[in-house]
């Protein structure tokens, strides 16, 4: 389903005699200058807080601190999803967020689901700042239905006192020397990652014999598991408690342990890291676009893409964001011009049987 | 008469029109998801016709099925050892006579006046690598501090473990009930008739509280086989439970509510026979007696 642009929407019949009745009343008053002040009275004329349905730590000031000193006092009000199906199914029961932030592989989907519409990139001024590559992954049809922000590695933490590797691979989540001391992240990613580890050539589109060979192995070694994480905190409470050493894991989680004193190491595999790129989209018929794309355009900016960088320890699609920390930079391997790109990495994407992997990792839970 | 009815009428109607709002209802609505009459949320669309394949799909995965009965073995085993617990207790409050045996039933059921998430909460501070549990080991030499017992949490047994402490309460009022309401003189003719304690206990006692035993069996067992809030607490790969996957199925997971609808009404179905055969057993018992 295509959405609509925010200034090329299609007004309502009462919409219409609504603005007619504001404009043609200035028009009468105040000529032409007057009708551009109403138009641009009456588009800002935005009731409510702006909602955002997002990731948890991203409700952090600093992230959006542009988007106050525009709107003084107006804090968006802020939903948490745990992942993108997550997210669709609080849409589908009738939740409706100005802002939403799927990752990369979703743009597509959620811009055919009908909950979205595409941005109007000339009221996010900070979008020419912005990594060419990462704008192109947010369009669709032709329209920027995502705007990149962050991005990141799915890769392995581990406690470098505690653990040794055989090898710089996936294997370390599948280690039987660690047996409990191991903890997989709850999405069907796993079975990517799995596919991987196999060496198949697609393993966003593995076949059908090759996804079972995925989800055996992932059910073999099950095991050795002791939790699968959804929840980010919980996963770094176990990681700092000592109840895990091994963990799938994100930077930021790396950056976390290491401000606990903990020894830790953050492993890309050999068989290639996973990668994402946040994309914030736009609630479809938002009644507060204006403020909507001045959230996309404060997060968009230098300053909120170091302050991600810096604190966080995810990479940030702003090309004038930069870590201070020499330890970050080398990281999110900023200085190695291959590090977002194959084979190093693998950039997450459209699942085209998404459903069947989903369906396939809850088996393996359920095993 | 007339007016007699009438009366009934009004005061059964809003009893059952609640029940019919607030269960028969959205059960339907859960069937109806069942059978892709109504849908739920999809990326992919779908022809969305009335079809029973997610049926079909359950009764022949052995996943599924697996998953089920090794939720209605844990169940069994919590509601059955937490039953062997609150029976003495409850024992002892209804029939050795002590003034106090309302202070000690208010004393039993006082951690229901914390929330059940801090209950919950408060074995992973209890069970944990560094919970209370294995630091008492480290401490008295029994384990070394890099080999702690890290099956106490996220394991089966932390889920039992914890659904039995939070339901024992619930399970020691019915037998509680039933025991202080039975007539005591019962007992002195079995003791006239040559009985010994035991075996008035035996013949006597037991018997005539066992409806509150099996209430009691029941007030378990039901809510802890749909159980996943303390599964998802504590209990780690190995205690998910059938529970947790008609959760994930409806929103962690990826939505596939037709098959958490199947998996939701199986379970009620289940839960529904069992509690039928319960009830039809005790009349038969109580016929009998």
């Amino acid at each position: 389903m295509e959405g609509q642009d925010v200034t090329e929407r299609r007004l309502s019949r009462e919409d219409l005699l609504k603005l007619a009745a504001v404009t043609g009343g200035a028009a009468i008053v105040g000529g032409r200058a007057a009708v551009a002040g109403a138009a641009r009275t009456q588009l800002a004329k935005e009731s409510g807080r702006l909602q955002v349905l997002d990731w948890a730590g991203y409700e952090v000031k600093s992230l959006w601190a542009p988007y106050l000193q525009k709107y003084p006092g107006q804090n968006p009000k802020f939903t948490f999803m745990t992942n993108e199906a997550n997210a669709l199914a609080k849409l589908s029961t009738g939740l409706k967020p100005d802002v939403v932030r799927p990752y990369v592989g979703y743009v597509t989907e959620f811009a055919g689901s009908g909950y979205f519409q595409p941005w109007n990139p000339a009221l996010i001024p900070n979008l020419k700042q912005l990594n060419p590559a990462m704008v192109k992954a947010g369009q669709y049809k032709g329209k920027q239905w995502g705007i990149p922000e962050d991005w990141g590695f799915d890769a392995i933490l581990y406690r470098t006192d505690k653990v040794t590797p055989r090898a710089r691979s996936w294997s370390l989540l599948f280690d039987d020397r660690y047996k409990g001391r191991i903890a997989w992240f709850d999405d069907l990613n796993q079975l990517v990652w799995a596919g991987y580890y196999l060496g198949f050539k697609k393993p966003y589109d593995q076949s059908d014999a090759e996804l079972k060979r995925s989800q055996n192995l992932l059910k073999s070694k099950k095991k050795l598991v002791r939790t699968w994480w959804s929840s980010e905190t919980d996963m770094q409470n176990l990681f700092a408690s000592g109840d895990i050493w091994i963990a799938f894991a994100w930077p930021a989680d790396w950056v976390a342990m290491k401000a606990k004193k903990l020894k830790v190491a953050y492993m890309y595999p050999k068989e290639g890291a996973l990668s994402w790129v946040g994309m914030l989209m736009l609630g479809k018929g938002t009644p507060r676009p204006q403020h909507a794309h001045a959230f996309a355009n404060a997060w968009s900016s230098a300053k909120s893409g170091s302050w991600l960088e810096n604190n966080y320890g995810y990479g940030h699609s702003n090309t004038h964001a930069h870590p201070a920390s020499q330890d970050l930079v080398r990281a999110l391997k900023l200085k190695d011009p291959g590090a977002l790109s194959e084979p190093h990495t693998h950039i997450d994407r459209r699942v085209p049987r998404r459903a069947l992997y989903a369906r396939l990792w809850e088996e393996v839970k359920a095993s | 008469m007339i007016r007699r009815h009438l009366t009934t009428i009004g005061l059964l109607a809003p009893p059952l029109g609640w029940l019919f709002a607030f269960f028969v209802v959205p059960v339907g609505i859960v069937a109806a998801y069942s059978i892709d009459v109504l849908h739920g949320p999809s990326l992919f669309g779908g022809s969305h016709k009335v079809t029973l394949a997610a049926w079909h799909a359950f009764f022949h995965s052995s996943v599924y099925l697996g998953l089920f009965w090794k939720s209605v073995k844990m169940s069994l085993i919590v509601s059955a050892v937490v039953v062997g617990l609150a029976y003495p207790v409850a024992y002892y409050l209804a029939l050795s006579g002590t003034k106090r045996k309302y202070v000690l039933l208010l004393l039993l059921i006082a951690p229901f006046l914390t929330s059940y998430l801090l209950r919950v909460l408060a074995w992973k501070v209890i069970l944990g690598n560094q919970g209370v549990l294995n630091s008492f080991l480290v401490w008295a030499g029994l384990r070394s501090a890099d080999h702690p017992l890290s099956q106490l949490l996220y394991s089966r047994f932390a889920v039992m473990l914890v659904l039995a402490y939070v339901w024992i309460p619930f399970v020691a009022l019915p037998i509680f009930v039933s025991l202080e309401s039975f007539d005591r003189r019962l007992l002195e003719a079995a003791a006239d008739l040559g009985a010994s304690r035991w075996g008035a206990f035996l013949r006597v006692t037991l018997p005539l509280s066992l409806p509150g035993v099996m209430a009691a069996f029941l007030f378990v067992f039901i809510p802890t086989v749909g159980e996943f809030v303390t599964p998802s607490l504590v209990g780690g790969t190995s205690g998910y439970m059938y529970g947790n996957q008609i959760s994930d199925l409806f929103s962690a997971g990826f939505p596939d509510w037709q098959t958490g609808s199947v998996l939701a009404l199986f379970l009620l179905a289940v839960v529904a026979v069992l509690t039928g055969a319960f009830a039809r057993l005790l009349q038969v018992r109580q016929a009998a007696g």
